[in-house]
């Protein structure tokens, strides 16, 4: 929606714009990517973008897994939504980096981690490829369209406040990300059927219950914090934890949060029945 | 069996990519939890299938199978069958969505019902095609918004009502059927744990709320079930070789509008539609609970004729 809503913005300025998303998991929290094309003149192309001009990150915890500016020009922008200061941001090469809180402003105006339109603010002010006063617009139409004209006012002031805040800098190029090892066997490794039992490979466990060195930690914007004077033990989270975070052991007769697997829905803290369990700010 | 007499460890591990707040996640964990490791399970195409596999990784710690969309029904048959034949005494459980219980897997899940094989058969229904991105099926209600029944001028939302599985499945003459809400775990527990003892075709319809599908805040999936319980948009019931039994009823009616109100997908909807659904609910209450009269919540009164034909379902489809 960010994509298409920069696009229309584009489009206001009198430019041509194309914008669509890479068509994957429809699924909430998992990584996903998004192209805008923006040009003076007709768009004829219609590949997906490789060597883009501008990368807009919307989640920083994204850096430590994904090499997001592979394909980045050198005399290209990253715009990231992060607490840190650009100069202090790793991205693995030195370019133009600019830093805004876009999580924080979008709490504090839209009352909910939704980030797409802050950061729109940062990419206007960083670029200046769009004006903010026609992305505001944008922005107005399309989200007030589809969700009432006070939502998409509100999403227009993330935008201005997010523009605001805007720091720029050049990241630091120290880090190598080392590439993601796959277990990527031959077609006569494979058992048959693609039938697979429990085992360890170079990339790590395969098979039933591999899934448990996924962690997926950085999907969470809050996370539980229990208080044992207040809890009463009747299990209730735990039955109700979709994601296995909270761990009973029945030995001790206690529970046990394991941050690695939350995701922070909040389920818990809604359902405690003595209001044991509080939502707290993540990775603050 | 209480909540504290279930296993410590999961057969259905952390680190699955379902969507924070996943209802269907939750409902799984916790089947899989009751039912124990001598279990098989069969999952067809849907989010289940996603977020719990992805090749060569996976999340279940029991035997897993995956095939097509529609042949849920036939594949329990036939590992069932596999199992009696080598002498082990594996319960083959099968884990539909509504898309691949309601509408693709139909045929296949009434050709098990009619053998009355000897597997669980367990719906979660999450009221749309959701797993490619929240497209409209048989089990989806009136007036909720998917993106194949959008809000438009003319025509907003749903038209047709939630196709009543319960009865068609209840047709077949199973030993057991009950419909389960994870808002109401000791009810849940029971009936898992009755469906586990039972020979024969059981089959346990889940209530599994879809955070991104119904738009709603992920906190309140638990909450958001004890809400369709207490309006009467789910009940909580067995069928137990032909006998109906309420497990559980809601003290005083709740109007639909308060379950609606807390969903996205249903935002749109205007005083004559929540009227109309209203009016749905009041008729399901009355014949699940079996009170005379209509509940005061429907201050109209009801049709004569079939309550899915619409006045926009006669213009669209002819009379």
């Amino acid at each position: 929606m960010a994509a298409q809503t920069l696009a229309e913005a584009a489009v206001i300025e009198g430019n041509y714009a194309v914008a669509f998303p890479f068509f994957g998991a429809e699924r909430r929290g998992a990584p996903v990517l998004a192209f805008t094309r923006i040009d003076s003149k007709k768009i004829y192309s219609k590949t997906q973008v490789y060597a883009p001009d501008c990368v807009v990150v919307l989640d920083d915890s994204l850096l430590d897994t994904i090499d997001v500016v592979a394909g980045l020009k050198p005399e290209g922008t990253v715009v990231i939504n992060s607490k840190e200061e650009p100069d202090d941001i790793d991205l693995g090469v030195s370019v133009r980096t600019a830093a805004v809180d876009a999580t924080s402003v979008a709490l504090e105006i839209l009352k909910a981690p939704i980030t797409n339109t802050a950061i729109l603010g940062a990419f206007a002010k960083t670029t200046g490829i769009v004006r903010l006063d026609s992305l505001e617009d944008a922005i107005g139409t399309r989200f007030g369209e589809k969700l009432g004209k006070k939502t998409g006012e509100r999403n227009a002031l993330a935008a201005r406040t997010a523009f605001e805040r805007t720091v720029t800098g050049r990241s630091r190029g120290v880090k190598k990300l080392e590439p993601k090892k796959q277990w990527l066997p031959t077609y006569q490794e494979l058992p048959a059927g693609g039938a697979l039992i429990e085992g360890k490979t170079e990339a790590g466990l395969i098979g039933p219950g591999s899934f448990i060195e996924n962690k997926v930690m950085g999907w969470a914007t809050f996370r539980p914090l229990r208080d044992k004077e207040k809890c009463t033990m009747c299990l209730l989270c735990w039955f109700y934890c979709p994601e296995g975070t909270i761990v009973r052991i029945s030995d001790r007769g206690d529970l046990m949060t394991n941050y690695d697997y939350c995701k922070g829905c909040g389920v818990c803290a809604n359902e405690c029945p003595v209001d044991a369990i509080k939502m707290l700010r993540a990775r603050v | 069996m209480k909540i504290r007499d279930l296993p410590d460890d999961d057969l259905f591990t952390a680190g699955h990519t379902a969507c924070p707040g996943c209802g269907v996640a939750m409902s799984i964990r916790n089947a899989i939890r009751i039912l124990g490791k001598d279990t098989a399970v069969y999952v067809p195409s849907s989010c289940a299938a996603v977020f719990g596999t992805s090749f060569p990784y996976g999340a279940w710690k029991v035997p897993f199978f995956h095939t097509a969309f529609e042949n849920t029904g036939a594949c329990l048959t036939g590992m069932q069958a596999a199992f009696e034949m080598k002498g082990k005494r594996v319960t083959a459980v099968g884990f539909a969505g509504d898309g691949g219980t309601y509408d693709i897997g139909l045929q296949s899940m009434s050709g098990a019902a009619e053998r009355n094989d000897d597997v669980i058969y367990i719906c979660l229904d999450n009221e749309a095609y959701m797993n490619t991105g929240i497209q409209r099926s048989g089990g989806t209600p009136f007036g909720a918004w998917t993106t194949t029944t959008p809000v438009g001028k003319r025509i907003q939302g749903n038209r047709s009502f939630k196709k009543n599985l319960g009865d068609i499945v209840i047709a077949h003459e199973i030993p057991y059927y009950a419909t389960l809400s994870i808002g109401h775990p000791l009810d849940f527990i029971k009936k898992v744990e009755k469906a586990k003892d039972i020979k024969g075709f059981r089959f346990l319809h889940m209530f599994t709320p879809c955070i991104p599908g119904w738009k709603m805040d992920p906190a309140k999936t638990v909450e958001v079930t004890r809400l369709a319980v207490e309006s009467g948009m789910w009940t909580l019931y067995e069928v137990e070789n032909g006998e109906k039994r309420i497990t559980y009823k809601p003290g005083k009616m709740k109007r639909v509008k308060d379950y609606l109100i807390i969903q996205g997908r249903f935002r749109h909807m205007n005083e004559d539609d929540i009227k109309k659904l209203q009016m749905w609910v009041c008729r399901k209450w009355n014949l699940h609970y079996k009170e005379k009269g209509t509940p005061e919540i429907c201050e109209i009164e009801l049709p004569e004729e079939h309550h899915a034909v619409t006045e926009e379902h006669r213009e669209m489809h002819g009379p």
